[in-house]
């Protein structure tokens, strides 16, 4: 597997008054043919990044290299590398197909040539034949994959998307999730995508960066991302989860008790760098704790105070013995009652595998 | 029951602040219509009056347009206001395109609201100023190109009329679309003659036909400018007027209105499209 892109601590201070630092330094290597996705709350720097690679924006420092060639100076123009903007940015007074097969024609391809090439790229976005249209005759849904066809005619080495499933409605960015997908598959582009919306991340990525305030904090595939959250930000932005402060007890074979206070502890994995006494923080996802009869061993007593019904599932807010809430989150039974009602005395159960241990 | 009565009463007083529902309002906008544009039908009116008189109706008739249009001199006033006017609105058009591309697209560029104010204060400066002011300086300079002195001055006060639409029109378009050509592999020029300009195109038509229409109207500055021989029109409907008004004013008079109308309106909706 060879790599795409690597980045070496990019930096970039926007100058201005007071300059604006948008990435602290970025490392990351990008393989080819690869699904990589950008996640991260508005204003972390995904669309700076994005724009660094593509080249509209100069490098503050570091190095990119593109297949190994350093395109840190290089102007966009020249970079084998096109985008799909947010707002699609579709040249409002050519038709469709000239918008297409605009990338070609500059780069000296014949028109003949050019047209019949956009046109094949049209009929894969299912547009054939909206070619003599202008952008303006077109429904939002329609503009994102003309803007998707007119980056991919050129055949880019890598391909980059600016959140470009944001302005659609719910059902609408489904159904270009998995056309996204497919698109990548069939032409085996590198695509490098943008969102802040973690479910489009998770679904569709074979990696993502989880990015906050100019920093990356984990590179990973989904399921590690979800499983093995490398700290407390990524824990948190990605799916639910509960959090405890607590110290690292002794180790018993390979689990380890986590004191949370004098009366709650959990158990779970040794974790290689953390020693006893460690302060660490202790990550839980609510579908992870189940409700277990009273009096199993190593549970914990509470009292139902909330609930949530949220379709498939519901949600219950437990108030532990240390006065501490923990989220539960539950799948419905057949006929839609709940398992338990507020005020009802419960007992939780934890299973160690499950219970994440940050470092502090 | 209390609730929309109170409802009623708040609707009540929101219509009556309502400056539309004022008594006398429409009344009021009739009389300022007609305070506005009533001279102007009297000029259409008595264009086609039979008779020599310009106040004094007698009946229908179009010669005094035949008239003026068989007049040397109009004709020759004329030609001169449209040369004029043809040639300053090429070169303030030029100009102002570049202007408003400089300012809002080249980053070098700095104090840019300075230099945007430099371009539009001539708008403010009042005309006479800049009319005694532009004569001084041709005479300072011995410039004495006849019709040539007439098309320079016109070309600087066209220019600040020209930027305006050319200005809004690029403010208005979508900055991601030349990234987006240059992410596509065209190079800067390829951007403008493909990207920019066509995108502009209507703000520097309704650019051109504003500054066509202030060079064709334009008094002042041209009377002080102009030299024997060299008239336009409106210099020489003025020299006509003083000798007495005739039908015949009217009738030049109403063309010019006319054709005014025609280019803000055109200006208008074309700058309005898209
Ligand atoms: N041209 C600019 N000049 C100055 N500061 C900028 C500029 N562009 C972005 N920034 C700042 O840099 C930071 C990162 O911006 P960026 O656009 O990369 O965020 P983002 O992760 O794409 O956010 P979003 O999800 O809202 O699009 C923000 O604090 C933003 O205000
Ligand atoms: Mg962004």
């Amino acid at each position: 597997m060879s790599v795409a892109i690597k980045a070496d601590n990019l930096r970039k201070i926007y100058s201005g008054n007071p300059p604006v630092v948008a990435l602290k330094s970025a490392s990351l290597e990008i393989n080819d043919n690869e699904f990589f996705t950008l996640l991260g709350p508005s204003g972390c720097g995904k669309t700076t990044l994005l724009r660094l690679i593509a080249g509209f924006e100069s490098i503050t420092a570091g190095e990119l290299c593109l297949y190994g060639n350093n395109i840190s100076n290089l102007p966009p123009e020249i970079r084998p590398v096109n985008t799909v903007f947010q707002h699609y940015s579709l040249f409002p007074h050519m038709t469709i197909l000239d918008n297409v097969a605009f990338g070609l024609r500059r780069l000296g391809t014949d028109k003949n040539k050019a047209n019949s090439v956009a046109q094949e790229m049209l009929d894969l976005v299912h547009l054939g034949e909206y070619g003599a249209r202008k952008p303006d005759q077109l429904s939002g849904g329609q503009q994102q994959r003309v803007a998707l066809a007119r980056a991919l005619t050129p055949q880019p080495k890598v391909l980059l998307l600016d959140e470009p499933l944001s302005a659609l409605d719910l059902k609408l960015r489904q159904a270009m999730r998995s056309e996204l997908k497919r698109l990548q598959r069939e032409t085996g582009i590198t695509f490098v995508f943008v969102t802040h919306d973690q479910e489009e991340a998770l679904s569709m990525s074979d990696r993502i960066a989880v990015m906050s305030a100019g920093e990356i904090q984990q590179i990973a595939t989904p399921d590690e991302i979800y499983e093995r959250p490398a700290n407390r930000f990524v824990a948190d932005f990605i799916g639910d989860a509960n959090f405890y402060d607590a110290v690292a007890g002794k180790h018993k074979d390979e689990l380890v008790e986590y004191i949370i206070d004098d009366i709650t502890s959990l158990k779970g994995q040794r974790v290689e760098s953390i020693k006893e006494n460690d302060k660490v923080t202790l990550a839980i996802r609510p579908e992870k704790v189940s409700f277990v009869k009273a009096g199993d061993k190593d549970t914990l007593a509470g009292t139902v105070s909330d609930i949530m019904y949220l379709g498939n599932t519901t949600d219950y807010l437990v108030i532990l013995q240390n006065n501490e809430t923990i989220k539960v989150r539950a799948e419905n039974h057949h006929n839609g009652e709940a398992i338990a009602n507020v005020g009802e005395p419960v007992s939780l159960a934890i299973n160690p595998a499950a219970l994440r241990i940050l470092k502090k | 029951m209390s609730n929309s009565k109170i409802l009623q009463a708040d609707i009540k007083i929101s219509k009556s602040k309502d400056i539309r529902s004022l008594p006398g309002f429409s009344w009021f906008t009739l009389s300022f219509f007609i305070y506005l544009y009533l001279p102007l039908m009297i000029l259409v009116f008595f264009s086609f009056n039979s008779s020599s008189s310009a106040t004094v109706w007698e009946g229908f008739s179009i010669d005094w347009y035949f008239k003026a249009f068989a007049n040397d001199d109009i004709q020759r006033a004329t030609k001169n206001s449209l040369i004029i006017a043809v040639v300053s609105t090429f070169f303030a058009t030029i100009f102002a395109t570049m202007a408003a591309l400089a300012l809002s697209r080249n980053r070098k560029i700095k104090h840019k609201p300075m230099f945007m104010g430099l371009i539009i204060l001539p708008l403010m400066v009042p005309e006479i100023v800049t009319a005694v002011a532009t004569l001084t300086f041709f005479s300072t300079i011995g410039l004495s190109l006849g019709i040539g002195n007439i098309i320079i001055a016109h070309t600087v006060f066209c220019i600040p009329f020209a930027y305006m639409p050319i200005r809004a029109r690029l403010q208005s378009m979508d900055k991601n679309l030349e990234v987006a050509a240059q992410d596509l592999y065209a190079n800067k020029w390829e951007t403008l003659r493909l990207i920019t300009l066509p995108i502009l195109v209507p703000g520097i038509f309704s650019g051109a036909m504003l500054a066509f229409i202030i060079s064709i109207d334009d008094f002042i500055i041209t009377l002080m400018v102009a030299e024997a021989g060299s008239n336009t029109l409106p210099i020489y409907i003025y020299g006509l007027v003083r000798k007495g008004i005739t039908p015949e004013i009217n009738a030049i008079s109403t063309i010019l209105l006319i054709i005014s109308i025609m280019f803000v309106t055109l200006s208008y909706w074309i700058g309005k499209k898209r």
